[in-house]
C-alpha cells in the first residue's frame, strides 16, 4: 500500500460567499481523521459551518491559521491517503512513480484554545 | 429523513436516528430567527455530534422559516402557536420527553415550551439567549429600516434565500406581542450556553442563577460563529448525558 498526497481547497459554500474566516482546526498535523468527521469550522458572513472531511488520511498540512480569511477555491489542507498497489490512479493511463508521502510544507499552528 | 407534518400550518422536520442508539432522550433542536434547521444546526456539525453519542436529532423548521409553511399575519408567530406546533410534532413521532436545545429565538421557544409543558420536557438548553429585549428601540412596523441590533438582524435574514420578508415581519411581531419574562421560571434543568462577545445573549449568567442551571461561555465567540464552537456542543453533551 502507498500513500499520496491530496490537497483539499476551501469549497464553494452557496449563495455567492466567496470567503470564509477560518474559526477552528477539528484536527492537528499527523492526526488520522475519518471521512465526513470534523475536519474545520469556518466562518461566512452569512453563518458558521463545520466543513466535513471529504477524504479518510493522515493530516499533513493545515494550510491556514485560525483567524485567517481564505478564498473560495485556495488550499485548506492537505492529506495522505492510502491507495492500493493495484487501485488505478484516476485520469493517470500507464503506470506512474507514487509520490513520496512527506509533507511539502508544514504550518505552524496556534495550540487549541479550548 | 425529512417529513411534513401537516396541521393548520405544514411543518417539515428531520427526523434522525443514530446508529447505535442510546437509552435517552431525543434532542429537538430549535434554530434561530431568519435562519433553519440545516442552516443553523446540520451545517454548524450538531446531528453529527449528537449521533456520535447516539442520540436522535428532531430537527423542524419552525413555522415562517425554511421549508415549512410561511403565513404572514402576526397572530401566528405567538410564542403559544410554535409550542402547539410542536406539541403536535412529539405527538406525531410518539415521544412522551424530549430535550431541547434552542438558539437565540429558539431558546425563548424552548423556555416557553419548557414552561407549559414540563413533563414533555427532560432537559433544557439555551443557546445565544439572554434575558434582555431582542427587540429593544425597533419600530416593528417597518423592521429592517432602522438601525437598532434588530433592524440589522432583519436585514440580513430577509436577504437569505429562500426567506419572505413578510413573514419574517410577522415573526418579529408575533414574538414581540409577548416579552420574554424569566418569573415564572422554568422548572426543568437548565443549562445556558452563548458566545463571550454575544451581546444578545447579555444577561445570561443571571438568567441561569435564576432558574438554578448552569452557565457556560464560549471564549471569543458572539452570536453568530458560537454555535458550531466545539466548547458549545460538548458542554451540550456533558450536560444532556450526564
Amino acid at each position: 500500500m502507498a500513500e499520496e498526497n491530496v490537497t483539499f481547497t476551501l469549497p464553494d459554500l452557496g449563495e455567492g460567499l466567496v470567503e470564509a474566516t477560518v474559526l477552528e482546526w477539528q484536527v492537528s498535523v499527523g492526526d488520522v481523521i475519518e471521512r465526513n468527521a470534523p475536519l474545520v469550522e469556518v466562518e461566512t458572513t452569512k453563518s458558521a459551518v463545520v466543513i466535513p472531511s471529504p477524504k479518510a488520511g493522515r493530516i499533513v498540512a493545515l494550510h491556514a491559521e485560525e483567524d485567517r480569511v481564505v478564498p473560495v477555491g485556495d488550499p485548506l489542507v492537505t492529506f495522505a491517503v492510502t491507495i492500493g498497489d493495484d487501485a488505478p490512479q484516476a485520469g493517470i493511463v500507464g503506470k506512474v512513480p507514487t509520490e513520496e508521502a512527506r509533507p511539502a510544507r508544514r504550518v505552524r499552528l496556534k495550540p487549541p484554545t479550548d | 429523513m425529512s417529513a411534513n407534518l401537516v396541521g393548520d400550518v405544514t411543518m417539515r422536520y428531520a427526523d434522525l436516528r443514530p446508529q447505535s442508539p442510546a437509552d435517552a432522550a431525543p434532542v429537538l433542536l430549535l434554530h434561530g430567527f431568519g435562519t433553519n434547521f440545516g442552516m443553523n444546526w446540520q451545517a454548524a456539525g450538531w446531528p453529527q455530534a449528537l449521533g456520535a453519542e447516539g442520540l436522535r436529532v428532531i430537527g423542524p423548521d419552525l413555522r415562517g422559516h425554511g421549508a415549512s409553511e410561511k403565513p404572514t399575519d402576526d397572530g401566528s408567530y405567538l410564542p403559544e402557536r410554535f409550542v402547539s406546533d410542536l406539541l403536535a410534532l412529539l405527538d406525531e413521532l410518539d415521544i412522551a420527553r424530549v430535550d431541547v436545545v434552542g438558539y437565540s429565538m429558539g431558546s425563548r421557544l424552548a423556555w416557553e415550551l419548557a414552561l407549559t409543558r414540563p413533563e414533555r420536557v427532560r432537559r433544557l438548553v439555551l443557546g445565544g439567549f439572554g434575558p434582555v429585549n431582542a427587540f429593544e428601540d425597533a419600530d416593528l412596523s417597518a423592521p429592517g429600516e432602522g438601525t437598532t441590533p434588530f433592524d440589522h438582524v432583519y436585514r440580513t435574514v430577509s436577504a437569505l434565500p429562500g426567506n419572505d420578508p413578510a413573514a419574517l415581519a410577522a415573526c418579529a411581531r408575533g414574538q414581540a406581542g409577548r416579552p420574554f419574562r424569566a418569573d415564572p421560571p422554568v422548572r426543568v434543568p437548565t443549562l445556558l450556553v452563548a458566545g463571550a462577545k454575544d451581546a444578545i445573549a447579555a444577561g445570561a449568567g443571571e438568567l441561569a442563577a435564576t432558574v438554578e442551571g448552569a452557565h457556560v461561555e464560549v471564549p471569543g465567540r458572539d452570536h453568530l460563529n458560537a454555535v458550531s464552537s466545539r466548547v458549545f456542543k460538548q458542554a451540550v453533551i456533558d450536560f444532556l448525558t450526564s
